[in-house]
């Protein structure tokens, strides 16, 4: 089983605590909904997560070992981070083959994640000319490029137009009923309720709740649950 | 081959502008032997021809940017973040970074020499002068300049592994060339001021210097140079290790 396992995970930057003392784990064949406001910490946990960010206590393991550990990464663990990584003048395939080239995936997989984020009628263009949507679905391609059990996914329905983002709503559930652990970090309520099994909600770097939806009351209650969770004492 | 050098090799192939920029050297050359040839030099003063070919070691300013551009420019277009996801170990990525992209300036440098000698056997051979491809200095001064773009593209990575702005990287690069160099070593006199990255480089490419300066033999800045090229490349790695990828 690959799940993530975040434990008392504490991350300051200078004089600002951007994390503080976060556990939880996300399940393996679930969708974990990763709720809070902007700048509540959601995307410095994935990132520590990812091995990107070194914490100043406690750890993130990835089935049970820390990022920076595991053999083949990206065939392990697939991260969407945000739309701008990649260069303007490098064409979608070619994005996705340097990135085939650095993990050992035969070229023939891009080919199929291109088809996968319906982008292969673009393949040959640079990335320049994409627009916000088109980013995110070449980003979504480089996250499932290696086939990974776990998929860390940060905001991943930004730009996307409706039918895109149903789309994502149903390549979500698919992957999580593979028996993979899929992670979606948002903070758009209405997208998460629709899909998550499980939630994770933090606000101005501390968690404040961990379990699945129907704790919280379901898909209808999300929003009020987060609103009182979220709320500024006093 | 490993991994992390195919891939850097890989992103290279997969983009113009590292090329565009790279073929601004062989320009310079072809620009500074004309130059030289057109400013009334004597093309039967062996010292001339050996200048002319000196410009293969100016154009090491390119392979400079180059290599600034190498980390850089992943910071610039965050791409540096898929990077390490495929690389966790963030040493071999920088590693990998310097022996591509030095390879790749030492082929810039060759590149460059042979605009050097296609351009000044052609204009020495419009002017009336000979060409004398055996002169014990055309040799030196070319291997000295393929040295300088290597070392100079290595220095490069280093620098924009410590300065991950782009911009501001090369600012200071070319400020240090155009301007800071020159006023630090009048200030610290010629005795200290050869041992300065740019005084080195123009001992190894045998370019010509300001009279004042007593310059180190080809050997000593070669070796000064390569001394510059590690601190950089270990500065860079150590740097890189520590930080954070926000």
């Amino acid at each position: 089983m690959a799940e993530i396992e975040v434990r008392g995970l504490t991350k300051t930057f200078g004089a600002v605590t951007a994390v503080r003392d976060v556990s939880f784990t996300a399940p393996a064949g679930q969708v974990t909904g990763f709720l809070g406001p902007n700048g509540s910490g959601k995307t410095t946990t994935l990132r520590v997560a990812l091995g990107l960010i070194r914490p100043t206590a406690g750890e993130a393991l990835i089935g049970g070992v820390p990022y920076r550990r595991l053999a083949q990464p990206r065939r392990r663990v697939g991260a969407l981070l945000e739309a701008s990584g990649f260069h303007p003048g490098r064409r979608a395939r070619d994005h996705l083959a340097v990135l085939a080239a650095s993990c050992s995936i035969p070229g023939g997989r891009v080919d199929e994640v291109l088809d996968l984020v319906d982008l292969a009628s673009s393949a040959d263009r640079r990335v320049r000319g994409f627009s916000l949507g088109m980013r995110q679905r070449l980003g979504l391609a480089a996250a499932l490029l290696g086939d990974p059990q776990v998929l860390l996914l940060d905001e991943p329905a930004n730009g996307l137009d409706p039918a895109g983002i149903a789309w994502l709503r149903g390549l979500l559930r698919t992957l999580a009923d593979e028996g993979r652990t899929v992670v979606v970090a948002s903070h758009v309520l209405s997208e998460v309720a629709q899909t998550a099994d499980h939630v994770v909600i933090v606000n101005a770097g501390e968690l404040r709740f961990a379990g699945p939806l129907h704790e919280l009351g379901g898909s209808a209650a999300l929003e009020s649950a987060f609103l009182r969770l979220t709320a500024v004492p006093g | 081959m490993l991994p992390q050098i195919r891939t850097e090799f890989r992103k290279l192939t997969t983009i113009r502008s590292p090329w565009l920029l790279l073929a601004a050297g062989p320009l310079i050359v072809v620009a500074g032997v004309t130059g030289l040839a057109v400013s009334g030099a004597s093309v039967h003063d062996p010292a001339v021809q050996s200048r002319a070919m000196a410009h293969v070691g100016l154009a090491a300013v390119v392979t400079l940017i180059f290599g600034i551009l190498a980390v850089g420019g992943e910071y610039r277009h965050g791409t540096i973040t898929d990077t390490f996801l495929s690389f966790p170990g963030r040493r071999a990525v920088i590693a990998a970074k310097l022996a591509v992209y030095g390879l790749v300036g030492a082929a810039a440098g060759l590149v460059s020499s042979a605009a050097a000698l296609i351009a000044t056997a052609a204009w020495w051979a419009a002017k009336g002068g000979t060409f004398h491809l055996s002169a014990s200095g055309t040799w030196l001064t070319l291997a000295g300049g393929v040295a300088a773009n290597c070392a100079f593209a290595v220095i490069g990575v280093g620098l924009g592994a410590l300065i991950r702005n782009v911009t501001g990287a090369v600012a200071l690069a070319l400020a240090w060339i155009a301007l800071i160099e020159g006023i630090a070593g009048q200030l610290v006199g010629s005795g200290l001021a050869r041992w300065l990255p740019f005084y080195a480089s123009e001992a190894l490419d045998r370019s010509s210097a300001p009279a004042a300066t007593q310059l180190l033999p080809q050997w000593g800045g070669g070796l000064v140079l390569i001394g510059y090229a590690a601190v950089f490349a270990a500065a860079g790695v150590l740097v890189t290790l520590r930080r954070d990828v926000t």
